[in-house]
């Protein structure tokens, strides 16, 4: 399958998992990149050809007509693009400018012949859309979806361009926000406190349990965002953190669809909740129910003799 | 009187959808309602055109239903309301939308500031704000979670996943904005019925300039599933404490994750 995809995030991560998929498609994978060193990398991970526009104190994303221009110019049938604020805005327009489709944050998608076939979140996850796109089409990505390509040995070359931005927004501040919770996101285990929780004091309980098993601890919405016992960078769901681990433990969470919707790529999901049919537990590989109350105390116990 | 156009999408109530066994999705029953982050979107909106001297104005497409969106929309404080009922709605993607609404607003015509909802709450696709800037070729600002007007200009905080970004934008521009940005207040009784005194104006396709073949989709939706968990459900609820914790503790380390 001959063709070229071109490829950005401002993640460089989320890049070259995206040179991954490029190229596990059989596509000649052309990274975008907005500064010299992502531009590097992208050059020693997979990327034939790597495109550089500079951008210095402006926004990336005042450069999409520009980066329309270049997509018509390297033959691009498709641009794959990160799901984050910056790239999906970059995506949305230049498939504007180029009046082609967008497919906004895949959870599947594969490369046919001539199409792409995708399956996304609708209804706040309680839907799957599966969905066909002819190429040439955009789409966005989020991260953890593909295998980062490989170190190749012989680096690509990198190509600096000049391109002219959108004037009309300027860029007067960036403050960088300072995460105040665990990072979720790569964390290999997590313990995550609910409203079962009477006060917050309780939650030493969990911050117990994930010490003895090394575990990260996240929340339910409710619990950052209307009693504030948490920073509301470690609450998990639709809106919050979505996360993978391969231990996901729930005290005291219910299991409403759009907290459920952040853990489903967690390899075991166990919980314990005092509530036979909170929807936790159908979403759970393992369940106790029971009092978290005795419950947790038993099983930190229990797991410190293990 | 410059204009500050508001887009918002009529949408199906999510609490009112059906799951069936064979995992199909039922909508037949389903209420209609303004999305939720429109809402935040309208009323951000109206607090724009006050700054700026302008008026506010809804501007939706949707199937024929979405004319039972028009009441609603006025009372939350709207000057007019703008429509297109049209069946291809129901298969509508971004690329369609962002193409209706985009020969709408210049129908309209005489704006200032054109604010989105960041998503709708039924696909979330996020794409339709930026499109629409860039088929107007206007300058865009995403995730905007608070404004402030400076004569011309617009200054907007926006949220990114790890930084804060505040960005002046000169008008007309095209914005979206995030539900934090303000409360939307639930419409008085004194608004609800003021609403039906307002205009309202119905755009059909030809008085857009479009025609029927140009409204096809990018996009084919072919399946549209219930979300299933395929867990292994093992859920201890019998015995002491002790025995439950005692199994889980088993089922756990057979999986290898303690």
């Amino acid at each position: 399958m001959a063709g070229t995809f071109v490829v950005y995030s401002d993640k460089t991560a989320i890049a070259i998992e995206l040179i991954g998929f490029c190229r596990g498609s059989g596509k000649r994978a052309v990274a975008l990149a907005f500064d010299a060193a992502a531009a590097q990398e992208y050059a020693a991970r997979g990327a034939e050809r790597v495109l550089l526009i500079e951008c210095g104190q402006n926004l990336p994303e005042a450069y999409a007509k520009a980066v329309a221009g270049v997509l018509e110019r390297e033959g691009a049938e498709g641009f794959i693009v990160g799901s984050t604020v910056r790239g999906r805005e970059m995506a949305a327009r230049v498939a504007g400018y180029l009046k082609w489709p967008l497919v906004s944050d895949v959870s599947k998608l594969v490369c046919e012949e001539k199409e792409l076939v995708t399956e996304r979140p609708a209804y706040g996850g309680a839907v799957v859309q599966q969905e066909r796109v002819k190429l040439p089409a955009v789409v966005t990505v989020p991260a953890g979806k593909f295998e980062p390509a490989a170190t190749s040995g012989a680096g690509a070359e990198v190509v600096t361009l000049e391109a002219q931005p959108d004037e009309r927004t300027v860029l007067l501040e960036r403050a960088s926000v300072e995460k105040q919770g665990a990072d979720l996101g790569s964390a290999e285990k997590i313990v995550c406190a609910g409203m079962g929780f009477a006060k917050k004091e309780d939650l030493k309980l969990a911050f117990d349990l994930a010490a003895v098993i090394g575990a990260e601890v996240g929340c339910s919405r409710s619990v950052a965002e209307e009693r504030n016992w948490l920073p509301t960078d470690v609450y998990i769901g639709i809106s919050g953190a979505t996360v993978k681990p391969r231990l996901y433990l729930s005290i005291g969470v219910s299991g409403q669809v759009q907290h459920v919707v952040g853990i489903r790529d967690s390899r075991v999901i166990a919980a314990i909740d005092l509530n036979e049919n909170a929807p936790i537990f159908k979403a759970a590989d393992y369940g106790i129910v029971g009092d978290l109350y005795e419950v947790v105390p038993a099983l930190i116990e229990a797991l410190k003799n293990c | 009187m410059a204009n500050v156009i508001v887009c918002y999408k009529w949408v199906i109530d999510e609490k009112d959808i059906r799951m069936n066994p064979d995992r199909s999705v039922d909508t037949s029953r389903a209420q209609r309602k303004i999305s939720e982050y429109d809402k935040n979107a309208i009323e951000a909106g109206i607090r724009a055109a006050a700054k700026l001297g302008a008026s506010p104005v809804g501007l939706t497409f949707g199937g024929t239903e979405a004319k039972q969106s028009l009441k609603d929309a006025l009372s939350r404080g709207l000057e007019a309301v703008y429509w297109i009922g049209h069946p291809a709605a129901g298969t509508a993607d971004g690329l369609l939308t962002a193409r209706v609404l985009a020969a709408a607003a210049e129908k309209i015509g005489d704006y200032s500031l054109i604010v989105c909802g960041e998503g709708a709450s039924d696909t979330y696709a996020r794409q339709v704000g930026p499109r629409l800037g860039a088929l107007l070729d206007l300058p865009v600002v995403t995730a905007v979670c608070d404004m402030e007007i400076d004569g011309e200009q617009l200054i907007a905080t926006r949220k990114l996943e790890d930084c804060i970004e505040k960005v002046k934008v000169s008008l007309p521009a095209v914005i979206s904005v995030l539900p934090e940005i303000n409360e939307a207040p639930v419409p008085t009784l004194k608004a609800v019925l003021a609403a039906g005194k307002k205009p309202s104006q119905e755009f059909t396709l030809q008085s857009l300039g479009l025609k029927e073949e140009e409204l096809q989709p990018g996009t084919s939706v072919t399946g549209v599933l219930a979300y299933v968990m395929d867990r292994k459900n093992v859920i201890l609820k019998d015995g002491d404490v002790a025995t439950r914790v005692k199994e889980f503790v088993t089922y756990l380390k057979k999986e290898g994750v303690i």
